[in-house]
């Protein structure tokens, strides 16, 4: 009992901090920042409070430029659906997924619904995050710390089984794009032995091609690529706007997808090698396994945004926990209020919360009001932004190349990226005009390097020994449900059949 | 008269463009520094703390720019081929991709010849740790253990990185078969040795200086020629009677090819200022990263040594990427 009362006193003081006229202020405007560098295409979170840290030592206190950061960093998980469903562009790393259903929405007039759901879904998913980080932190942050490299090949090998039918209608078109995803997650050195593979002698693609950068490639510049040789007089992206607001029915797909998207978001953004990238990906395989319509999925099915996006912003919450608890950064845009934090004199880490705990509550209390900020913030936005779908295309299309182009050189201000991003714009056009879908390539390329890194991991661990992966308790109860669910599937599969030799 | 007026406009004239040197006097912008790494790193975080305590040493700003990539190539190539006119400098010389890399493959420009160095700021130790609920509390006892052992399992944050070869080297002075698991950078090889998912680890001090203060890893040997002030409380191999010495990531400033020794002085200087600063040394004891300044010539010498050192290494222990 003693404990939840200090946590209350904990968050109660923590409010009084977060309250202040100046952390308040710092907190808005990390909400405004986040929100617009999650809809600029490229410019992640990352970049942005990299840009961001020299003036956080002007701010002072280390909790208000904590407070500031951490709002830039979930409030880019609110922006970053936004050119997703509007222009079929990221604006995000971990909106690439969203994509996906998304646009599809707004080609068929329903960018409103879209938008609010992932507003509210974002709202609800962030909202679950700060209770787990309030109330469950450190022993959930314990037993992330035992995720080994083989748990995390388990726990991957898991999610790529149980995604398989993310691809469309063909089988063979989905394995191609598999195999080009595992092809290109290969570029740059091969993480165990250093060798260089397939760079061509560029030394820019030894540490591999930039997910945020392909993925605006195939999905952005090549949707335009496509518009261009379709549209040649100037025309809307849509004519048609049925209705702004989520409906009811909008409302009665969606709310499992967000309790799920919430949950998966959460677990997967505890551990250190997750993130929120991998757990949209996860959450948009499960919307579609579990949906009563996986036919919908890839023509505008709601579940395929609500999920994702709520997913995202949980894990991005739940990154915080590894920091805070354990001083373990667990992605690029952590790793950077980790760095502000030393810079400050604040260590992040197990005492945090004993030496330092006005850091500590006071980060958490700013969460609690941010994501109401950047709810009040986006539904109103959401209007706005539909409207931007009556600017015609010939306008609208070389301003998107822009941002594109500006987003892209601001990840590692480099020029080549923005090559890679048209080569790969070109490839995106020739799927499209093929009907390749480019869902199971991004998934293979984000998972695909994992599933490598860990097994030979693991494999070195063990001396060689593959019993490593049934041994450890947790990847050994991973891999007991991936052979159950295997084995449901082939019975599954032979109901199916019998049935029909019934028939 | 006419002459004399004409001679005087083409004397002036001629000395315009002097006058203009003088009156841009270096620096008369800020001066813009390169990290080839991605914000947030420990050359980052150095770098940054440089940044913020220049402007008591420095007469213009230094702005900090991350270009990551290639383990830190692009980002040095990117200042090699800059203007040496000394407002684009690189900091970071004498990291792996400085000191290592060269071994194993052909660098886009001349890592030695290329760049002269300014300054060394830091050196980043390689110290080897291990859980503190580990069965063996030091080196003496990791040894005792992992003799029995078929194999015990050390982090490292990069194959063929320095750390890995520190590891060929304990291998071979302790007689444990030593095998490194590599990572995806520091960070990363620090969470597995927290999570004990390795049987000891190695990693530079200001990436677990908060678990040590935490009292969840216990750092047990520097591979270094003398104790690392950032933990002079732990001994080096050579103490504890192992011959493991490595210059360990060294953290230095450097100017392209052509910079004006003037300009080399200068920045020289105050970089040494900033580094006599207190508050810059408090800073940097608190982040786990000594203060070690070196001057130009001494740094060049001590990075050609450490060059010279892991190219021996690298022979001694055969290590080939493939």
């Amino acid at each position: 009992m003693g404990e939840i009362f200090n946590i209350f006193q904990g968050l109660l003081n923590g409010f009084d901090i977060a309250l202040s006229l100046t952390n308040i202020t710092f907190a808005l405007i990390g909400a405004v920042l986040g929100t617009m560098v999650g809809i600029l295409p490229g410019l992640g979170p990352a970049a942005t409070i990299s840009l961001l840290l020299p003036l956080s030592f002007k701010i002072g206190s280390p909790v208000t430029s904590i407070i500031m950061m951490a709002g830039i960093f979930y409030g880019a998980m609110y922006g970053g659906s936004t050119t997703s469903v509007l222009v079929n562009i990221p604006g995000e790393a971990a909106s690439v997924v969203t994509c996906i259903d998304g646009y599809q929405m707004a080609l068929k007039g329903r960018a409103g619904p879209a938008l609010g759901m992932a507003a509210i879904g974002s709202f609800v998913a962030g909202t679950i995050g700060i209770l787990g980080l309030t109330f469950v932190a450190p022993p959930l942050a314990e037993f992330a710390l035992k995720f080994g490299p083989p748990e995390y090949f388990s726990l991957t090998l898991l999610g790529l089984v149980m995604a398989t039918l993310l691809g469309g209608d063909s089988i063979i078109k989905g394995l191609i794009m598999v195999v080009l995803g595992l092809l290109l997650g290969s570029v740059g050195l091969d993480p165990i032995s250093g060798a260089i593979r397939f760079t061509w002698g560029l030394h820019m693609l030894q540490e591999g091609i930039d997910f945020v950068t392909l993925a605006m490639g195939m999905f952005g510049i090549g949707e335009i690529f496509y518009n261009l040789e379709k549209v040649l007089k100037t025309e809307l992206v849509t004519r048609k706007i049925s209705h702004l607001w989520p409906s009811l029915k909008d409302w009665a797909d969606s709310k499992w997808a967000v309790v799920r998207g919430s949950l998966i978001g959460f677990m997967i953004g505890i551990l250190p090698g997750g993130g929120a990238v991998i757990s949209s990906l996860v959450s948009y395989a499960v919307e579609k396994r579990v949906a009563k319509n996986p036919d919908e999925f890839g023509k505008g099915a709601i579940q395929g945004v609500a999920g994702p996006e709520s997913a995202n912003n949980a894990a991005a919450t739940a990154s915080f926990i590894p920091l805070l608890t354990l001083g373990i950064p667990g992605n690029a845009a952590i790793a950077m209020i980790f760095a502000a934090l030393l810079i400050q004199g604040v260590t992040p880490g197990p005492f945090l919360i004993t030496e330092k705990p006005d850091v500590f509550w006071g980060v958490v209390a700013s969460m609690y009001i941010g994501n109401v900020m950047l709810l009040i913030l986006n539904l109103p936005m959401v209007g706005l932004w539909v409207q931007l779908l009556r600017v015609p295309y010939s306008i609208l299309a070389p301003v998107i190349v822009l941002f594109c182009c500006v987003g892209v050189f601001s990840v590692r201000n480099s020029v080549f990226d923005i090559w890679v991003m048209g080569i790969f714009g070109v490839i995106g056009y020739i799927f499209r005009k093929v009907g390749l879908e480019p869902g199971p390539l991004i998934l293979a390329f984000v998972l695909g390097p994992i599933l490598e890194r860990s097994i030979r991991q693991a494999l070195l661990m063990s001396a060689g020994s593959p019993a490593i992966f049934f041994t450890r308790p947790i990847s050994g109860a991973l891999m007991a449900a991936l052979i159950l669910f295997l084995v449901f599937q082939v019975y599954l599969n032979r109901r199916k059949q019998r049935q029909r030799g019934k028939g | 008269m006419k002459k004399i007026v004409i001679a005087v406009v083409v004397a002036g004239l001629l000395t315009l463009p002097l006058l203009a040197a003088a009156q841009d006097k270096y620096p008369s912008k800020p001066i813009e520094i390169t990290v080839p790494f991605a914000a947030g790193g420990s050359t980052d975080v150095l770098a940054r703390l440089v940044s913020k305590y220049a402007p008591k040493h420095f007469d213009k700003p230094l702005v900090i720019v991350n270009k990551p990539g290639g383990g830190g190539i692009t980002g040095t190539e990117a200042v090699v081929r800059s203007k040496p006119d000394g407002y684009s400098l690189y900091l970071g010389q004498g990291s792996g991709h400085d000191l290592v890399t060269p071994h194993f493959q052909k660098m886009p420009y001349d890592p030695v010849n290329d760049l002269i160095p300014i300054c060394r700021l830091s050196v980043h130790s390689i110290v080897v740790i291990i859980r503190a609920d580990a069965p063996y509390k030091n080196l003496k006892e990791l040894v005792e253990w992992g003799k029995k052992k078929d194999q015990v399992t050390a982090s490292v944050s990069t194959k063929a990185g320095s750390v890995d070869i520190v590891f060929q080297a304990v291998g071979k002075a302790t007689g444990m078969k030593i095998v490194t698991v590599p990572f995806r950078g520091g960070a990363e090889s620090v969470t597995a040795i927290v999570g004990g998912q390795t049987d000891c680890g190695g990693n530079h001090p200001s990436e677990i200086i908060s678990h040590i203060k935490a009292k969840r890893l216990i750092p047990i040997a520097v591979a270094l020629e003398n104790r690392d002030s950032a933990i002079p409380d732990v001994p080096t191999f050579k103490e504890l009677g192992y011959n493991v010495v490595a210059v360990g990531s060294v953290k230095g400033v450097a100017a392209p090819k052509g910079t004006p020794p003037e300009v080399i002085r200068y920045l020289a200087e105050r970089f040494k200022k900033v580094c006599e600063d207190g508050e810059f040394i408090k800073a940097m004891k608190d982040i786990g990263q000594p203060v070690m300044y070196l001057g130009p010539q001494e740094s060049a010498k001590y990075l050609k040594e450490g060059f010279e050192q892991y190219g021996k290494l690298i022979k001694e222990f055969n290590i080939k990427l493939e």
